[in-house]
Formats: C-alpha cells, structure tokens, sequence
C-alpha cells in the first residue's frame, strides 16, 4: 500500500472541481462553453507554462461532467492498436447507460513530427471521428506541426497564476497538512513560483519536511509588514528629503539588516536607469557602513547608515512619484536558505574530501565541479567513505 | 585521517613527504628545515597563494618532528569552516591540556586559512597562542598576511609563498604521469599550466579528473575537462545587464553564486576580466573598471555580497545605456 505520507502534494492536493481550479476562470468560463457546444468542435487545447494546471483542470472538467478520463499520452498516439480501441468505441453511438468519457491527450508538445511520423495525423483522425470531448494540453502549441491540430481545435491559453492565487492555495494546504509556515516564507515561495503552482506545492512540501526556526509562525506579522510597506512607499515616491525622510525607518520593529533586504529587493520595482543605479549606490554605501559599524563598533556610523538608506535612496529622484506599486517581500534569504538545504549532500561529500585533502569545505565547494570528476572512481569514493546517500547524489545530482 | 600514502585521491597520493621531494620555495624549504632539526620550532606564518605548498610544508615539519607519532601531537583546524573562536579555543585547550608525546616538548596546531578569523578572534587566538606556547606551537597559514593582526604577525616567523614557476610544477606532473602510466603532450601541459595559474592542487586534480576519461593526455581533452569544470559564465550576467535587464542579470548572478557555490569575490574577478571584451565605449569600460575595484575592495573589507554586486550591475545598466 502507498504510504500517504508519501503521496506528493501535487498529486494529494489536485482539483476536484471547477471551484478548486485557482486563477483560471477565463479558461473554465471556455471549457463550459466547448462542452455545451460539443460536437461543434471536437477538441479543446489548453497551452501555457508548465506548473499552472493545465492537466488539473482536464481533470476537473471530468469530475465536473462525471465523465471518465481516457487518457493518452504521448507515447501511445504512435501505437495503433491503443488508438483504435480508444477510436473504436470512440467512434460509436454513445451508450445511454455508461457513464460518459473525456479522452486527455497530455503533453503533445511530447509528439515529434519527424520522429513519431504519423503520430499527430493520428490524433487529427481521432479529433475527426471523436464522439467524446478531446482535451489536449501543451507548452506551446505554436509550433509549426500543431497548425492543423490548432485549426481544427479550440485554443485557450491558461495564465501563468498570481502570485497571490498561489498564496491561498499554500495556505489552505498549511491548515489541512497542519504545519505551520510563516507567512512571509509562505509568500516568498508564491513568488518565487513565477506562475507555477507545481513548483510551489513542491518548495512547500520539502519545507514542511524540515525543522528550523523559519517554520515558526510569528505573531505580529501583519503588524510588521504594514509599517515597512509605508516607509517603502514614502522612501520611493518621494523625492523631497525631510525631517520625516530621515526618520522614516525608526518606529519600524524590524532589524536593520530586513530593512536592507526590503530596500534591496523593491529598488528595481520603483527605479530605472540612472535612478536605479543611483539609489544602488546608495545602499551600497550604506552596506559598507554597515560593515565598519560590525567590524568596529563603531555605533555613531549608524547616522550615515539610516540615512543613506532612507533619505540617499529616496533622493535619487527628481520628481515624486505618482502611482502605486507592490512592493515584494524580500526572497534572496529564502533563495538561500533552500538552496542551502539542496546543498546539504553536496556539503558532506567536500567535508569529507576535505578532511582527506587537508583543504577547507569550503574550498572544496569552490572546486566541486572538478573534484565531481574525480569523484567518479569507485576506488576515490571507497577511500574517502562516502555513504549511499552521497554517492546517489554524485550519481544524479538535485537541479537548483 | 586515512593513510595518505594509500590514498586514491591524487593530491594526497602525490603529497610530497619530504622536504626534498617539495618543488619551489627553495629558501623557505631552507629555513623552515634547518629550524625542524633544531626540534624547537617557533611559531610560523605560511603567507601566499593557493596551491603553493603551505600544507604540505607544515604536514611534513611535523612528521620531521614526531616520527610515527605525528598523528598524537597534531591537530589541525580550519579557520575558514570551523569560524568560532570559542570551538578553536575549546579544541585547542583539550589537545594542549595533555602532554606531547615522544621526546619533543610541544604539540604543534595547524591553523590553515586563518585569514578568514574576524578580528575579535584573532584576538582571542593571540591569547590563545600566548598562554599555551609552553605545550604548543601554530604554524598559521593564510593567502594574505595583511588580514592578520600585527601582534599575532608579530609572534610568528612569517614566510611568503610564490606562485609555483612551470618549470618546478613540470618535476611534479611528471612523477605523476610516470607513476600512473599516463602520457602528456607539451600543448596539454600548457593548458593545464594556464588554467590553474600556478596553483599545483589544482594541477594535479585536473590531471587526476582528466586521466579518468583517458590515459593520453592532450591539450583538447584537458580543455574540455577545463571548460566542465568552469563555474557558468558570468558573461550572461553581464549580457543581461547591458541590455538593460536588471530583474534577469541579477537572478542569473544568484542563480551562478548559489548553484556553484562561488564567493562574490571570484565573481567580481570573473567581471572584471570580462569588462574589455564588452561590446561598448572605451571610456566607459574605464569608468566599469574603476567601479569593481572599489566594489572588490569593499567585498575584501566584508561587505554584503549581494548588495554590493548588485548596485555594480546597475552600473553596466547604465553603461549599456552608454552612460555611466
């Protein structure tokens, strides 16, 4: 038996209904139309980035219309024999006693018009005699070899989903799973997503698996982010330097190096050009006082610090701004920190060759992609003792 | 620890043993062996680049000095992973507490990259070194001896390692080659000379890396070990930026330090290399050039990576721009 635990939650949290499909409404508002319409066109084709729920919301329109899925992939389209037994019973009246089919070509971008010759004229055959809806998801399916297929279809392109959809779909996942992940870590795999709820769900699952201190909800998080996005919005809108202006970060219950993170990430939302490197600059020089005020003790630098990143990076501009602009939370931490996790196989391994080597980690981090080499011979990783663990990773290393 | 001598990995298999058998450094190797043979060494300071010999110095002066029991009367630390002062001290305490073992009356700790101690360490590791120097001896090595505090500077004899010359890293690969049945063109060894820009470690590791694919070694097949073992291009980065596409150069720049590991001061050397083959003004690769050194110099002085590359990227920005 599968153990639950087990079950990816991409796969544990599909869609059940029309009503758990997130961000695509334009798209289901088309489908409902195709399928009323059926047979008028025989074929519906759902294109766009991976991750965004493509295959989903086939799914979804199946439990909507109670519909059994038949699912074809791209591998069968060249077997015949499969095709016609889906065709077969495709082609014949429909049964008033059995319960009705979607047939679901997934992933037909799979299909190569020189290799798998005959493949795709098989699907235009099928779409041709289909008694039942065909739905057929793709990548791009403005490909030349899909023109026909496309005529013959109805195309509706899904969005790469909001960042905030995402957001709720992690949250309700969080309260079903009953794990708690703060809501700024949360936010920041939403966005660092760009549109694939796939890869959310994933990020989400691998954190959820981890003890650390991030995992800690803290209280008063709204609080927090409501006053940083006011001085955000007073630090980049304005170009008038004030009294307010150089006081702006003060009543903010954040520690100086999140400031810094904020200002770093939201720069290039609000500047460009000349402005943008400008008010870089500004943080750079606030950076290094930074720097001497660690190194130093040095606490009356922290003057130059505040101001340069309030006052120097609002200063860049000539004029204020108008306008609104989400500013995002900060996600080079989060970047890292789950980088850091992926790296943790890799960490062993050059500790170990480290210690054989006389060479710090860290160096033998620098040079992983050579020692990775090296590392190939049986007789190197029996002499530095790695484990099966490590030597899988050597074998098939996790892509960041 | 395993036995070096039985080891797969190359740059301990072929760790020279003996003082006679290092290549280079001939003064230091002078000195440092006729203070071995006094059996009383003072403190030493190894100072130089990468690849240059300092291990393998100090792991030979302590065999000289403890015979077969070197292992009992040697502790060797990383600065650079174990950065706690408190786990130095702690360690060094439970090594110096018990005596040396065999006729020698000092322990010697090798403190390797201590250049990468903050200054309130140093400080404690000066006391350290103070309050043991009955029981223990540190040789310290580090790439630069400025980033070491003068008193402890002034503890210890200090020692400058050069880049090796290719004459003295040709005795070392031809050992090797020999030993291992491997054949080399002259044109291979140029390209691994080239490469690895007088560092022998990683010499002897593109050896050992290109070997694994084939026992003739020809200046194609390191080239092509080479350029695997090449960090990504930071030149994408860099494309990125002069066409004006911040948000992608920077992500990309992440995506390179994080993936591969690689500090912000490897990549600013990677920038700066790759500033006069740009595609713009003369005058503005200057005004670049100028820039990443202060940006080189304030990373040196430890500043926040990310930051301080980021706001030069925003530089070649502009400079795509054609101004700066």
């Amino acid at each position: 038996m599968i153990n639950k635990e087990n079950i990816p939650w991409v796969e544990k949290y599909r869609v059940r209904s029309f009503s758990d499909v997130s961000g695509q409404d334009l798209a289901i508002e088309k489908v409902k139309l195709f399928l009323r319409t059926f047979p008028k066109k025989r074929s519906i084709i759902f294109h766009g980035p991976s991750g965004i729920g493509k295959t989903s919301l086939a799914y979804a329109v199946a439990l909507e219309n109670d519909s059994e899925i038949l699912e074809l992939n791209a591998s069968d389209l060249r077997d015949k024999k499969k095709i016609s037994e889906i065709i077969g019973p495709a082609s014949r009246q429909k049964s008033l006693f059995k319960k009705d089919k979607i047939i679901l070509v997934d992933e037909v971008d799979g299909v190569s018009a020189v290799k798998d010759r005959g493949g795709l004229a098989e699907l235009i055959v099928l779409i041709e005699k289909s008694a039942f809806p065909i739905i057929i998801t793709a990548n791009d399916i403005w490909q030349k070899k899909f023109n026909l297929i496309r005529k013959k279809s109805e195309v509706v392109a899904l969005k790469e989903v909001d960042y905030k959809v995402i957001l709720g779909v992690l949250k309700k996942i969080c309260e079903k799973e009953n794990c708690f992940v703060s809501n700024e870590v949360l936010t920041s795999i939403s966005i660092k997503a760009r549109g694939d709820i796939r890869a959310a769900l994933n990020d989400l699952q691998i954190l959820s698996k981890m003890d650390s201190p991030e995992m800690i909800k803290e209280i008063g998080e709204r609080n927090k982010e409501k006053s940083i996005f006011t001085a955000l919005q007073y630090v980049f809108k304005n170009s008038k330097i004030d009294s307010e202006m150089v006081r702006v970060f003060d009543d903010i219950d954040m520690s100086i190096d999140e400031i810094f993170l904020w200002i770093e990430e939201n720069i290039p939302l609000e500047y460009k050009g000349e402005e943008m490197f400008r008010a870089f600059e500004a943080l750079a020089l606030a950076d290094v006082y930074r720097g001497r005020i660690r190194r130093q003790r040095h606490y009356r630098f922290m003057v130059y610090e505040y101001f340069l990143l309030g006052a120097g990076v609002a200063g860049v501009k000539k004029y204020n701004r108008a306008g609104w602009t989400s500013y995002k939370k900060p996600s080079r931490i989060l970047k890292i920190w789950l980088s850091n996790q992926r790296a943790l196989k890799k960490k062993s391994i050059c500790s170990k060759y480290a210690r054989h080597c006389h060479i710090s980690t860290k160096q033998a981090m620098k040079d992983f992609l050579l020692i990775k080499i090296i590392l190939n011979s049986k007789l190197v990783r029996r002499d530095l003792k790695l484990n099966e663990e490590e030597i899988a990773y050597l074998d098939k290393p996790i892509i960041l | 620890m395993a036995s070096s001598l039985d080891s797969e990995v190359w740059t301990e298999k072929y760790r020279p043993k003996k003082f006679e058998e290092m290549v280079g450094q001939e003064e230091i190797i002078k000195r440092v062996r006729s203070l071995t043979n006094s059996l009383n060494i003072p403190h030493l300071l190894f100072a130089g680049p990468a690849g240059t010999g300092k291990s393998t110095l100090a792991l030979i002066v302590v065999k000289q000095l403890f015979g077969d029991s070197w292992r009992d009367n040697y502790l060797e630390l990383n600065a650079s992973d174990e950065r706690g002062i408190d786990v130095i001290r702690q360690k060094v305490k439970d090594f110096a507490r018990t005596r040396a073992i065999g006729n020698v009356p000092f322990k010697v700790i090798f403190l390797d990259e201590a250049d990468a101690l903050t200054r309130e360490a140093q400080q404690a590791l000066r006391r350290t070194m103070e309050n043991y120097t009955s029981t223990c001896r540190f040789i310290l090595s580090c790439n630069y001896s400025s980033k070491i505090l003068d008193p402890i500077q002034s503890r210890a004899v200090i020692f400058r390692f050069q880049l090796l010359e290719k004459k003295d890293i040709k005795k070392r690969i031809d050992i090797i080659t020999q030993n291992e049945g491997l054949t080399i063109t002259g044109d291979a060894f140029d390209s691994l000379y080239e490469s690895s820009e007088g560092d022998c470690r990683r010499v002897i590791n593109l050896i050992q890396a290109t070997a694994s694919i084939s026992p003739n070694l020809t200046s194609d097949l390191v080239n092509t070990l080479v350029s695997k073992a090449k960090p990504s291009d930071i030149k994408i980065v860099l494309d990125y930026a002069l066409s004006g596409d911040f948000i992608n150069s920077k992500e990309k720049l992440l995506e390179i330090m994080l993936k591969e590991s690689i500090s912000g001061q490897d990549v600013i050397k990677a920038i700066q290399k790759e500033i006069w083959n740009l595609p713009i003004d003369n005058s503005l690769k200057v005004k670049l050039t100028e820039r990443t050194g202060e940006i080189e110099f304030r990373l040196v002085e430890g500043s926040d990576e990310f930051i301080q590359l980021e706001s030069l990227i925003a530089g070649f920005v502009m400079a795509g721009q054609g101004t700066a």
